[in-house]
């Protein structure tokens, strides 16, 4: 029997600089068999563990398609993120996972796909992103709404260029404020200020939601005044989490396991469930 | 025998097996017995209170207890666990840890057994915990029926006692002046049948039957079993929260001596080479502030009123939704823990009430 809460040793390939205090480790297992048989759907998370330190747990923000390495995408928040972002190419660190139900890639095809997110919300929905660009054909309209505080903490937008040129794509960005100083020829203000232009109808429609929880909960409140139904908005929660595997009860939302039975849910399903802030 | 699931590995009913019965006096010849091959634990005094802790002799044993400070679950996941040792990059799993020793753990009531269903649910139903399967098999379990019902105790009403169903290998009733052990396993059989022990008849059955029809009249608390899962799971806005949130210490000792409560925490410790040490997971309570804390102070609940609720409502309501059994066995240690008297029934009913 596979103990669940042994880590693999995985290997940095590459780490690239986000922002002032967000990094994207890519990773790959030291197992060969590990590597090959590690597949996720986007929207799950991997733990990511250092000995003497702890672990914490991270979406995985890379290509599903991709199978020879995978990528998640760290804020330095706390002692183990810190400890995280010191290490460079080619350190080993402690893996495990994937956990969590993903995002329903299988009811978003033939549909019109919204994702709304914000800050470091973003790393969850990334891989639908890529995968929609991939298979482009089998998905409608993809509409991208993202906001941050300030322009400088945008992650990814090394890679918004690309994603505005992909077909039947539209790409809106926003942020709080713009320090002095910073050039900005985006929209300011918070993400649902967005919701003036955007495109999407909530006919046929499937809105994919990843942000703090008041935000999420405006973003909710917003977009069935805009005529979508409370079971075409899925949203990745956050919980504290030891486990992964519905053990620790750390992330327990009423009687849902965040970890095991999300941490995307369908409104409909978390709506009424108490300590629900959406 | 568990399996990885949870489930016996093999029927434990498919041999008719004898009961014995055992004078009192004799006690230690059982305890003999059981001490040359296993290690046993039962209940023991400790101060005013009884613990369950080593057994040797019957003057130790205490099977008139009425309730212990913290429930058996200590067994099967300890207080504090080590999940695995680390010496450089050197990972040292869990078979290495806990060592393979037969232990026998004897005179656990009704709702101590039930809430090993409810842990086994916890911990092999949807994923394995080695850590779990290994401590519960080393176990041989003799239950007890209780002599006793306390004040606090509500197992009746919760269908977890106080008739100790399945899941012990002996079963110990007092049936005055001679202990009754019905075997239920194999290895019960084997373990009493060389004692030479006078095989049980009809009319010592009739005794046990009798000392359980005499607990069954004398239970004080109860919960309305049936509708209480609804009438929680919708009981957000519920004024009884706000009450007893502002009384609530949020000290943590109900989920600590609760018998089913499992959530731990996991956490590092080093030596001082700065070389090896272990990660380990420690038994951590929703009552506590840090608990349902994110990275950059979020918090999802940050208030007492939100802490007990969650406790209240996963023991009477979430754990139905999550594993098909109810969490609470109705033991009544959350009730005897709380320092400002809590009482987990008497919410139950004020939920009842509140709701006609």
């Amino acid at each position: 029997m596979k103990d669940p809460y042994t880590r693999d040793l995985a290997e940095i390939l590459e780490v690239r600089v986000e922002t002032a205090n967000t990094k994207t480790f890519r990773l790959r297992f030291l197992d060969e068999e590990r590597q090959r048989n590690f597949s996720f759907t986007p929207g799950q998370f991997i733990v990511i563990s250092i000995p003497g330190v702890g672990e914490a747990m991270f979406s995985i923000s890379s290509s599903t398609s991709n199978r020879q390495d995978f990528s998640t995408t760290i804020r330095r928040v706390g002692r183990v993120t810190g400890m995280i972002h010191k290490c460079g190419v080619g350190d080993k660190i402690l893996v495990g996972g994937p956990y969590g139900s993903g995002w329903p890639m299988g009811q978003l095809e033939g549909k019109d796909v919204l994702i709304v997110t914000g800050g470091i919300g973003l790393p969850s929905p990334r891989p639908v992103i890529t995968y929609i660009g991939e298979h482009r054909d089998d998905f409608g309209f993809l509409e991208i709404l993202y906001g941050t505080r300030t322009p400088e903490e945008s992650i990814f937008a090394w890679e918004f260029e690309a994603w505005r040129k992909m077909r039947n794509t539209r790409l809106a960005l926003t942020v709080d404020y713009v320090p002095e100083g910073v050039e900005w020829n985006h929209n300011v203000g918070v993400v649902t200020t967005l919701f003036r232009e955007m495109v999407t109808k909530p006919r046929n429609a499937v809105a994919l939601i990843c942000g703090p929880e008041v935000m999420m909960h405006f973003v909710v409140l917003e977009l069935m005044n805009k005529g979508f139904h409370e079971d075409q908005l899925y949203l990745s929660l956050e919980r504290r989490m030891r486990c992964g595997i519905a053990q620790c009860g750390h992330c327990q939302l009423g009687p849902k396991f965040v970890c095991k039975d999300g941490p995307v849910f369908k409104y409909s399903e978390i709506k009424n469930l108490p300590d629900c802030g959406i | 025998m568990l399996n990885e699931t949870g489930r016996p590995s093999k029927c434990v009913r498919c041999e008719i097996v004898p009961n014995f019965l055992l004078p009192q006096e004799q006690m230690d010849l059982l305890l003999e017995k059981l001490n040359s091959k296993y290690k046993v634990y039962g209940p023991v005094r400790k101060g005013v209170e009884y613990a369950f802790g080593p057994v040797t002799t019957a003057k130790d044993l205490c099977l008139d207890y009425t309730t212990t400070i913290l429930p058996p679950k200590k067994f099967f996941t300890p207080p504090r666990e080590t999940i695995f040792k680390f010496h450089g990059d050197k990972i040292i799993g869990v078979e290495e840890i806990i060592p393979e020793e037969k232990q026998i753990l004897l005179g656990i009531h009704a709702c101590d057994m039930a809430s090993f269903n409810f842990l086994d649910r916890v911990f092999l139903g949807f994923r394995s915990d080695p850590r779990y399967l290994k401590r519960r098999n080393n176990f041989l379990i003799f239950a007890l029926t209780c002599k006793e019902v306390l004040d606090t105790c509500f197992c009746q009403s919760m269908g977890t006692g106080p008739v100790v169903p399945t899941g012990y290998d002996v079963l110990i009733t007092d049936i005055g002046g001679k202990y009754l052990l019905e075997t239920a396993t194999s290895e019960g059989e084997q373990l009493l049948k060389p004692l030479g022990l006078q095989e049980a008849g009809v009319e010592d059955l009739e005794a046990k039957r009798g000392c359980l029809e005499n607990l069954k009249g004398r239970f004080k608390k109860s919960v309305d079993r049936a509708r209480i899962v609804d009438l929680a799971f919708n009981s957000q806005e519920h004024p009884v929260w706000k009450k007893y949130g502002s009384i609530c210490l949020a000290c943590g000792q109900c989920a600590m001596v609760c018998p089913t409560c499992f959530c731990f925490d996991v956490r590092d410790s080093v030596d001082l080479s700065l070389e090896s040490g272990e990660r380990y997971r420690e038994w951590d309570v929703c009552l506590l502030k840090e608990f349902a804390e994110v990275a950059l102070g979020g918090n999802f609940r940050s208030s007492r009123d939100a802490r007990l609720r969650q406790f209240i409502c996963h023991n009477l309501s979430y754990g139905v939704m999550q594993y098909n059994l109810m969490k609470c066995v109705g033991c009544g240690r959350c009730i005897r823990a709380c320092p400002v008297h809590i009482d987990i029934t008497e919410i139950a009913r004020e939920l009842k009430e509140g709701s006609i």
